[in-house]
C-alpha cells in the first residue's frame, strides 16, 4: 500500500492536470464554435426570413419641397416605369417592400439582406466600419453604402451614396432618391422576436421639406421556411410589354426602340 | 482510477465532437484566383479534369446551342455588313452563386441556421445548417441551384447539394440530373486568406467515378465592397452595331 501511494498521487496528479488540459482545450473549442441548438430569443441578432404582410406598412405622406412639382414627379414615375419594364435592378427603397420573404442574416462583421427578387441586388449592412467608403472610391449603386452598430436594441443604418439615374427611385410616401439622399434606418425585434421593426427615415433637403419617417413591420418566417428562386424578369417578353406599357406593339418593336 | 479515466474518456471524445464542428471564418467577399494559368474562363476551364461518363450518359450530352443573334455568328462579316455586338438581354436571376463560379466576386455570411452566398447581381444561394433533410422529390421542383444543406466538419464547411434541373455542369463536361449529389468542402488556408472549394459530383447514372475538382479564391481586403453589376437591357449602347470599315490597303 505505502509503495503504491506515490503512483497513485502521481496518477492522479496527472489525471487531474490532463483533465484541466482537455477542459481547457475543449472550453477554448467550445468558444469558437456556434451553438449546436437554436438559442432562445436574441435581441441583437435579426437572422430569419422576413415576410412583410399587407398590414405591416404604415407610411404617412411625404412633405415634399417645392422645388418637387407635379412635372418632376411626373418625370421620376416614368424613368421607374422603364426601370419596371427593362427588368433593371430596381434597389431601395424597392427591395424592402418586395412581396417574398427577406432572408436577413447577421455575421460577424456584416448583415446581408437577400431578397427574393430577380430584380434587386443584396444589401450589406457593414458592422466593421464607423465611416462611409470614400465618395473617391465608392461607385454609387441602387443599394448605397450601409454601415450599421447597435444602439441598445436598435440596429441602426445609415446609407449614402444612392445611384440617382438606377432602378426605381420611388420612396414610399412620395418623394425620390437622388445622389444626396440618406437612408436611417432603425432595425429593432419585437413581441419576442417574431417581429422585426424598420423605421426608415430618408432625408434629402431638396426633395423633403423634413426627414419623411414611415415603418415596416415584418413577420418572421417559421424556421423550416425553404426560399424559393425568384420570378424572372423577361425584358423581351411581349405579352408584358404589352401589359406594363399599354402598347399595341409588340416586344420585337420594342426591343429595336 | 477507472472512474478518473472514464471521465476524462466522455470529456475527450466531447471535445473532439466539438472540435469537429469548429466554424472557420468564411465571412466577406471572395475572388476566383487563375492558379493555374488559364488565361480565360474558357482556358480555366479546360485545364479541370474532364468528367469520366456512363455511355448513356455520354450519349445524352447536347449538341452546342444554337446563337441567339449574329453576335455570336463566328463569321467574318463583309465591309458594310452590319452585324450586333449583343442582343442587350441581361439575363435572368437563377438565385445560385456556388458551382458555376465565374471571375466575379461572392459573398459568404454565416449564421447558426444557415450559411447565404451572394453575388453581385440579384442572387442568393442558401445553405441550411439547421439539420434539416434535403426535401423529398415529391416536394421539390428542380432547380438550376438544387437544394443544398450544410455542416462543419474538420474546420470545413461541407455542403451537400441536390435537386438539381438535368442540364450541364460548368466545368469539366459535366452532367446533372434532379438524383445527382454536389458536396463542396470549402477550407480555409491557415492565414484565412485563401479559399479553396473542392466540388464533388456524384451520380451512378452519369459518372463512372466522382467528378473532382477545386477552386482557389482569395479573400477581399477589409473596406471592399460589392461592386454592382448593373445592366440595362433598355439601354441601346447595349445592342451596339458594329459596320466593318473599309480595309485600307
Amino acid at each position: 500500500m505505502t509503495e503504491k501511494r506515490p503512483t497513485n498521487q502521481l496518477t492522479g496528479r496527472g489525471g487531474s492536470i490532463c483533465l484541466a488540459l482537455v477542459l481547457t482545450g475543449f472550453a477554448y473549442a467550445q468558444e469558437r464554435t456556434m451553438p449546436a441548438s437554436p438559442s432562445a430569443f436574441d435581441p441583437h441578432d435579426i437572422s430569419g426570413f422576413w415576410e412583410l404582410y399587407f398590414d405591416g406598412q404604415r407610411v404617412p405622406r411625404a412633405q415634399l419641397t417645392d422645388a418637387v412639382t407635379k412635372a418632376v414627379l411626373d418625370a421620376q414615375a416614368a424613368k421607374d416605369a422603364k426601370a419596371v419594364r427593362w427588368c433593371n435592378i430596381l434597389g431601395m427603397p424597392f427591395l424592402m417592400g418586395v412581396n417574398r420573404p427577406l432572408d436577413i442574416r447577421q455575421g460577424k462583421r456584416e448583415i446581408v439582406i437577400a431578397p427574393e427578387s430577380a430584380v434587386a441586388t443584396p444589401r450589406h449592412l457593414y458592422l466593421d466600419r464607423s465611416a462611409h467608403i470614400n465618395a473617391d472610391v465608392w461607385d454609387p449603386n441602387t443599394v448605397g453604402d450601409s454601415i450599421a452598430h447597435w444602439e441598445g436594441d436598435t440596429l441602426v443604418v445609415d446609407t449614402i451614396g444612392f445611384e440617382p439615374e438606377h432602378g426605381m427611385t420611388a420612396i414610399p410616401g412620395g418623394g425620390f432618391r437622388t445622389a444626396d439622399s440618406r437612408l436611417v434606418e432603425r432595425f429593432r425585434l419585437l413581441k419576442n422576436g417574431s417581429l422585426l421593426s424598420v423605421m426608415f427615415t430618408w432625408i434629402d433637403p431638396k426633395v423633403f421639406r423634413t426627414p419623411h419617417t414611415y415603418e415596416f413591420r415584418y413577420t418572421r418566417a417559421p424556421r423550416d421556411y425553404e426560399a424559393r428562386l425568384p420570378v424572372t424578369c423577361d425584358p423581351f417578353d411581349e405579352e408584358r410589354t404589352r401589359f406594363l406599357t399599354g402598347s399595341p406593339q409588340s416586344g420585337n418593336s420594342a426591343r429595336l426602340r | 482510477m477507472i472512474a478518473l479515466l472514464k471521465t476524462a474518456a466522455v470529456v475527450f471524445i466531447g471535445f473532439s465532437a466539438v472540435q469537429a464542428q469548429q466554424v472557420p471564418d468564411l465571412e466577406g467577399g471572395w475572388t476566383r484566383l487563375d492558379t493555374a494559368g488559364g488565361g480565360s474562363y474558357g482556358g480555366v476551364d479546360a485545364l479541370f479534369p474532364r468528367a469520366v461518363l456512363t455511355p448513356e450518359a455520354a450519349a445524352r450530352i447536347p449538341p452546342p446551342a444554337a446563337p441567339r443573334l449574329s453576335f455570336a455568328e463566328n463569321r467574318v462579316h463583309q465591309v458594310g455588313e452590319p452585324y450586333i455586338v449583343t442582343d442587350g438581354g441581361c439575363g435572368g436571376a437563377t438565385g445560385f452563386g456556388g458551382v458555376d463560379v465565374n471571375s466575379a466576386a461572392f459573398f459568404i455570411v454565416q449564421t447558426k441556421d444557415e450559411v447565404l452566398i451572394t453575388r453581385e447581381n440579384p442572387s442568393g444561394r442558401h445553405i441550411y445548417m439547421d439539420g434539416r433533410k434535403h426535401p423529398d422529390s415529391s416536394r421539390w421542383a428542380p432547380t438550376n441551384g438544387g437544394h443544398s444543406v450544410g455542416r462543419y466538419e474538420n474546420s470545413e464547411l461541407v455542403v451537400d447539394t441536390t435537386g438539381f434541373t438535368n442540364g450541364r455542369v460548368a466545368f469539366g463536361n459535366g452532367l446533372r440530373s434532379p438524383e445527382s449529389h454536389l458536396t463542396e468542402r470549402y477550407k480555409l488556408s491557415p492565414d484565412g486568406n485563401r479559399l479553396t472549394v473542392t466540388y464533388t459530383w456524384s451520380d451512378p447514372k452519369i459518372y463512372q467515378k466522382p467528378h473532382v475538382y477545386d477552386i482557389s479564391f482569395e479573400r477581399h481586403p477589409k473596406g471592399s465592397y460589392p461592386i454592382e453589376n448593373w445592366c440595362d437591357s433598355g439601354d441601346p449602347k447595349q445592342r451596339q452595331s458594329i459596320v466593318p470599315p473599309e480595309q485600307v490597303p
